[in-house]
């Protein structure tokens, strides 16, 4: 991304990206063509698919199913296991050249330590680690670690004393007090949080009668999200002093831009790459046009621009 | 031409042609030269009517033709998606992504082609055996049986005798052809130096692979399935083979029969 006409380096949560787009976890194949810098342009980082300690096979029945501007998933975390990762995909991700996060699914206490420290054996490998709360709680009453802030600061915490390299938690929005859960996860370490992950639905069958998913809810994405995901992007940031990596339904370059001005440091994509895979490009080329026009010299100036107290002095309400 | 390397990629298109075979079916022609050059038969491309978010996914279409920068796609409406595809003219732009999958060819590995082949089509099922009708050659086609449900299906019927000479074909009411499902136009068996390649609705593909003994000829079948992503990243599109959970997507859409645990198939 040599032609860019601004410069759109960061630092997020222990990582430099070159550009503040990153492919959200669940979306890219560890097909080698696709981890080429040339269908990488304009990407920043990748989350890997989620990977847990035992292989997965995910869930039965229909997995995907289109909703207007979005579509629904109930996927089920299928991988190969952290051993499958290591020796199957690794490889892949780590000739690419562009950093990379492995999305680690935790479930219950032990499964997220052995996994890290299975992932510690490869040592430098492993550029970060993106934990994914959003899993239903094993040891607790089956409830997402990321719902209340006391079990998403446990889950972070254990991640934490696992794993000293660059540290992302992805938060669910389905926790009805966000802020807290945020500021519960930054006090236990974490070096950046990634605002959010789906948003629970559901469909009906109607020819059937009954609904679509076995499991019956499932997570909804895509631009229909976005102005949900950029309530939580503002109420978080407002909220933390770690770095906030927006993430939901952004599509074009303008969903990233209102994302970082309101305080996002990076955004990530996801399902909208199905729709355009040249769609990271296309997000910062148009970025780095918007600095450019507005001769703000690098993207940090633009991170939380849009919190700036109205005229007159008087701060945004928050709520 | 690279292809890709073998991966899919987005291009604005545009349709050239657009013939409507009736009763909600048709065939489109798109201008992509990319796609039609590098497209094998049994491969797919993921069909999007504009370039906005509504409608979010591709439709997952069968290339049934290419030739030059041209390949054309057949659809039946179903739901919102493909209407909106059938209301295109020429000229009105499409976004491609393809081409996709293993194809017919591609799945057999480097096995060389068998003497004879049988093509067994339902419904819009038919568009990737055209295709693959014309890459084989007349001469090493034994057969080729085709079904439609029947009342509805008249414009379609049409087209699949003009599409495929001497074509034996089937209709559930027995409205179209004679009455019975492909597998009446069968042969009871299938001799080891011939093979069947197939692609329709799930169940008819479900009766042929259970009607054959393994120790016949290979049975070669083009599944469907729901699908976002096209690029083998998503998981939505799995079905289950002996072998695990795997793409419809990139490591099919072309599966051999013994492949599949066509028991443990959710329709879909």
């Amino acid at each position: 991304m040599n032609s860019l006409r601004a410069d759109l380096s960061i630092a997020v949560g222990g990582l430099n990206l070159e550009t503040p787009v990153v492919i959200a976890s669940g979306v890219w194949p560890y097909d080698p063509v696709l981890w080429s810098p040339e269908r990488l342009e304009g990407v920043g980082a990748l989350c890997t698919k989620a990977v847990s300690l035992q292989p997965r096979e995910g869930n039965r029945g229909v997995r995907v199913w289109e909703t207007p501007c979005g579509m629904l998933n109930s996927i089920g975390l299928q991988n190969s296991g952290v051993r499958g990762f290591l020796k199957e995909y690794l490889p892949i991700a780590g000739k690419s050249g562009i950093p990379f996060l492995v999305n680690l699914v935790m479930e219950s206490e032990r499964e997220v330590r052995e996994n890290l420290s299975i992932l510690r054996e490869s040592g430098d490998a492993i550029p970060a680690v993106e934990l994914n709360i959003s899993c239903p709680n094993a040891d607790c009453d089956g409830m997402a670690w990321g719902i209340s802030p006391e079990s998403a600061a446990r889950a972070a915490a254990i991640a934490r004393s696992e794993w000293k390299g660059p540290l992302w938690v992805k938060l669910t929005p389905q926790a009805p007090d966000l802020p807290a859960v945020a500021k519960a996860v930054e006090s236990e370490g974490a070096d950046a949080l990634v605002c959010g992950n789906t948003w629970l639905g559901m469909a009906m069958d109607l020819k059937r009668k009954q609904p679509v998913f076995r499991r019956v809810t499932a997570g909804l994405s895509g631009p229909a999200v976005f102005p949900l995901a950029l309530r939580t992007v503002w109420q978080v940031c407002g909220a933390v002093s770690i770095p906030v990596v927006g993430c939901g339904g952004v599509s074009r370059w303008e969903d990233a831009a209102a994302m970082i001005l309101a305080g996002a440091s990076a955004v990530e994509v996801g399902s909208s790459l199905f729709a355009d895979f040249d769609l990271p490009r296309k997000i910062s080329e148009g970025l780095a046009d918007y600095l450019a026009d507005a001769e703000i010299p690098n993207l940090a100036g633009l991170v939380g621009l849009g919190r700036k107290e109205k005229e007159g002095g008087r701060p945004w309400a928050q709520d | 031409m690279s292809c890709g390397g073998g991966s899919p990629r987005d291009y604005a298109a545009a349709v050239l042609g657009h013939r409507p075979l009736g009763d909600g079916s048709g065939l489109l022609a798109v201008r992509c030269g990319e796609i039609a050059s590098c497209a094998e038969p049994g491969q797919f491309v993921l069909l999007r009517p504009g370039t906005g978010n509504d409608p979010f996914l591709g439709r997952p279409l069968a290339v049934a033709d290419a030739a030059g920068d041209v390949f054309k796609v057949v659809y039946r409406i179903v739901g919102r998606g493909t209407a909106l595809l059938a209301s295109k003219r020429q000229g009105d732009p499409v976004t491609v992504r393809g081409p996709i999958g293993r194809g017919f060819f591609s799945a057999r590995g480097e096995k060389p082609l068998p003497r004879k082949v049988i093509l067994a089509g339902g419904a819009v099922g038919a568009a990737p055996l055209l295709f693959a009708a014309r890459r084989l050659g007349l001469s090493r086609i034994e057969k080729t049986v085709m079904g439609v449900a029947g009342k509805g299906w008249e414009g379609f019927a049409e087209w699949l005798k003009e599409a495929f000479p001497g074509v034996d074909l089937f209709s559930g009411d027995g409205t179209l052809g004679t009455k019975g499902t492909v597998l009446a136009g069968l042969p009871g068996t299938l001799p080891a130096d011939s093979e069947l390649w197939a692609c329709g609705p799930q169940a008819m593909l479900s009766a042929i692979a259970a009607h054959y003994p393994r120790d016949g000829g290979r049975i070669l079948a083009a599944l469907e399935s729901r699908m976002a992503c096209g690029m083998g990243g998503c998981l939505g599109c799995v079905i289950p083979t002996v072998s695990g959970n795997r793409r419809v997507c990139v490591d099919g859409p072309v599966f051999t029969a013994e492949e599949v645990m066509w028991n443990e198939l959710s329709s879909c």
